[in-house]
């Protein structure tokens, strides 16, 4: 065993990333900064990833272990296709792999330093999936998931939206509530950039769309009373 | 005599001093498991938090273990997670070697050693076991973190532990009263949903749903009821 | 042979290709090893038992928080051993239970009781009594009392420093005849007539000192030993639930009574008291 203590911190970071079930599917948002601490170092890192036909994973945290993680996905999908037994890894089996990663990296105190958010479909069965994985090895299943500052800005605008209505939201809908979420989040999230993605599973497949900058509204601030601000 | 204390919910607020990794966390929950004469109720609610944060309203945590047992867990949701795929695979390997399905009585000293194995790096769980004996019997047994167990009639441990087990003594041992109500399914069925009821108003932790497992010689039957989810 | 000391090694080195490391492998690397008693998983960080404080310090974030708390006591007499316990399980001010069973068969002839960590002692006194059930096997005879508790003292000694917590009385007859002996986690070992043993001990010895005799006998001891313990959980806000009694005699251990501190508390109070002149 080595002596050292392995664990480490979080050097080039990414921040929320939503994800929430739609009527036809999945959609994730995130942007595509990548910050060294309060440094908006590098402006166009994507953070969203295809994991196979079906998966979708979504990233904040640490982008070396993500990119590290992403290989492993690499060399797992490769083998599994190699394999040629017809089976597949769906959404629900990349999350179940990422859960054990992740658990087994933080059991040796030198996690991979990201929360997840994957999204899919379920399985061979169909169905759709969308869960999360953390650097503790915390997994969860659930219809919005934010991670980072997007669960504290976020996620109470997306539970409002979704909740109850993962099968009559539309793809319009869906779109629309996550763009003014990223909108949100770039107001108030000072490691946010206004440059994001939005990343599809549905009947027509995957798809993840490239960045696009933000509409973003200013004159509101004017108005803005309390939080430091003086009149 | 020492027991690992009931999780603390006095501060769960984490306060960005520096990035220290801490390898657990506190998913919060209820568990809760009720013996009777032929039966066995074991239930949990299905909500799982991080600080202030809701992160699911349903993930369960108390699950059904291939032995006709059921494991209700509390504390850090991964750590469960792991226990029962390793209480799963040495009941799968003692099937394997005896041609029989593990007791209940087996698997309650197998859980202890296998949280004690972990002594110096601990699961941080709070497990109640549940199901029949060997008589058919309803039996109960609950855990502390290190493997420390007792056989009980009824136990309720997790984030709302301290508020519901005074009322099962009251209700369900009826401790220190001289008349004591038969305890029949319904009755227990009946006092398990108004413990979590009420807890859901008293404890942030619990929430969203209860999920329960009736046991009997008949089988297992799952049910879930609504809570509150505010 | 080809010389490849300038190629980096390890993890400090520079990565060529991504590490091979263990992230491929099984997370649970389970073999005939880990059925081998003790093994124990250890926290992979430079000082295990320093982390271990921490976990168990105010500092730490999820803190794994041990409470003290109980009494137990043994004595010899002329008739055997008296061994009286409470059963009372604190977490913090929480009682976690009224009814642990701090008596420990480890064999029809040994007993251990408990206090401090409650796995700690159920643990390490399950393995005393696999140990002794070995040794009965290799030796066609039992173990004696003193080379019984002395296993469990080594066994402890072995991870000194490492947070066990156990304050224990190995109790037993051999071929000696009775014979009492302390062992705590800490290694220490004492043979004696009287011991008692938790946070309620100081006022179970107030009681008891000033009734033992060795020549009481077996109702009398039976007695003392359950006024001294009703008297520590009177006392002692730690100690209570009800009052369990083992008799040991030159053929085995006996249960002699639970008895609720309630009942007790009662059936004392109307006793006559003697007066304070």
């Amino acid at each position: 065993m080595e002596p050292a203590t392995r664990t480490q911190n979080p050097v080039v970071t990414g921040t929320s990333v939503l994800g929430i079930k739609y009527k036809d599917g999945i959609m994730l948002a995130a942007d595509t900064l990548a910050s060294y601490g309060s440094l908006a170092r590098f402006r166009d890192v994507e953070r969203l990833i295809k994991v196979g036909n079906t998966t979708i994973i979504g990233a904040s945290g640490d982008i070396s272990d993500f990119q590290y993680i992403t290989h492993l996905l690499e060399k797992i999908l490769i083998k599994e296709s190699n394999t040629e037994d017809g089976h597949q890894l769906y959404a629900r089996h990349i999350h179940e792999y990422l859960g054990r990663l992740m658990y087994g990296r933080r059991s040796k105190h030198n996690p991979l330093w990201n929360s997840m958010v994957v999204g899919g479909i379920r399985d061979g069965e169909g169905g759709t999936f969308l869960g999360f994985v953390d650097l503790q090895g915390t997994t969860y299943e659930a219809p919005t998931i934010a991670t980072g500052y997007g669960a504290y800005i976020a996620q109470p605008i997306l539970r409002k939206a979704v909740e109850g209505r993962e099968d009559t939201l539309t793809e319009e809908e869906a779109e629309k509530v996550l763009e003014d979420c990223m909108r949100v989040l770039f107001y108030r999230d000072a490691r946010s950039i206004n440059k994001i993605q939005i990343a599809k599973v549905n009947a027509s497949g995957i798809s993840i769309s490239d960045p696009r900058f933000l509409d973003t509204e200013w004159a509101f601030a004017e108005g803005i009373r309390g939080y430091g601000a003086t009149d | 005599m020492q027991m690992y204390e009931e999780q603390k919910s006095s501060c769960p607020v984490k306060v960005p001093v520096e990035c220290r990794f801490s390898p657990y966390t506190d998913n919060g929950g209820t568990t809760l498991a009720i013996a009777g004469d032929d039966f066995c109720v074991i239930a949990g609610d299905t909500r799982q938090s991080e600080g202030y944060s809701i992160n699911s309203r349903y993930a369960p945590k108390v699950y059904q273990l291939s032995n006709g047992s059921v494991l209700a867990t509390g504390g850090m949701y991964a750590d469960g997670v792991t226990l029962v795929k390793m209480i799963e695979q040495r009941l799968e390997w003692y099937r394997h070697a005896h041609d029989k399905q593990m007791s209940s009585g087996a698997l309650a000293q197998m859980l202890s050693t296998i949280l004690y194995h972990k002594r110096m790096f601990p699961y941080y769980v709070w497990n109640t076991l549940g199901g029949l004996d060997e008589d058919g019997k309803g039996a109960v047994y609950s855990y502390d973190p290190v493997g420390s167990y007792e056989k009980q009639k009824w136990n309720c441990s997790g984030s709302a532990g301290h508020l519901i087990q005074p009322f099962l003594d009251n209700q369900i041992g009826f401790t220190h009263q001289k008349e004591k109500a038969p305890l029949t399914l319904e009755r227990v069925v009946q006092v398990t949903k108004d413990a979590f009821t009420s807890a859901t108003e008293r404890d942030i932790y619990t929430g969203d749903n209860l999920e329960m497992f009736l046991v009997t010689q008949n089988g297992i039957e799952k049910t879930r009821v609504e809570l509150k989810k505010d | 042979m080809l010389d490849l000391s300038f190629l980096p090694s390890g993890r400090g080195g520079a990565v060529t290709d991504l590490p091979d490391d263990q992230d491929d492998a099984q997370t649970f690397a389970m073999d005939a090893a880990a059925f081998s008693h003790p093994s124990f998983v250890l926290p992979s960080v430079a000082d295990p038992v320093a982390w271990m404080k921490h976990q168990m310090s105010d500092a730490a974030e999820n803190r794994i928080k041990m409470a003290k708390g109980t009494t137990t006591l043994a004595f010899k007499f002329k008739d055997g051993i008296i061994v009286a316990v409470d059963s009372r399980a604190t977490g913090g001010t929480y009682i976690a239970s009224q009814s642990v069973k701090k008596i420990i068969e480890i064999n029809p002839y040994l007993l251990g009781t408990m206090a401090g960590g409650a796995a700690d002692c159920s643990y390490w006194e399950r393995e005393l009594g696999r140990r002794c059930r070995v040794y009965e096997l290799r030796n066609k005879e039992r173990i004696s009392v003193a080379a019984a508790s002395k296993l469990l003292s080594n066994m402890v000694y072995a991870y000194k420093g490492m947070g066990l917590s156990m304050g224990t009385m190995v109790v037993g007859w051999d071929k000696t005849g009775p014979a009492l002996f302390y062992v705590d986690s800490d290694g220490q070992r004492l043979k004696g007539d009287l011991f008692s043993v938790g946070s309620g001990s100081t006022f179970a010895y107030g009681v008891l000192d000033s009734g033992y005799h060795c020549n009481l006998s077996i109702e009398e001891a039976i007695d003392l030993g359950r006024r001294s313990i009703y008297h520590a959980t009177f006392r002692d806000a730690a100690s209570g639930g009800s009052v369990l009694i083992y008799h040991v005699r030159q053929d085995g251990w006996q249960v002699i009574s639970r008895t609720d501190v309630t009942e007790l508390h009662y059936q004392y109070a109307e006793e006559p008291r003697p007066s304070l002149l």
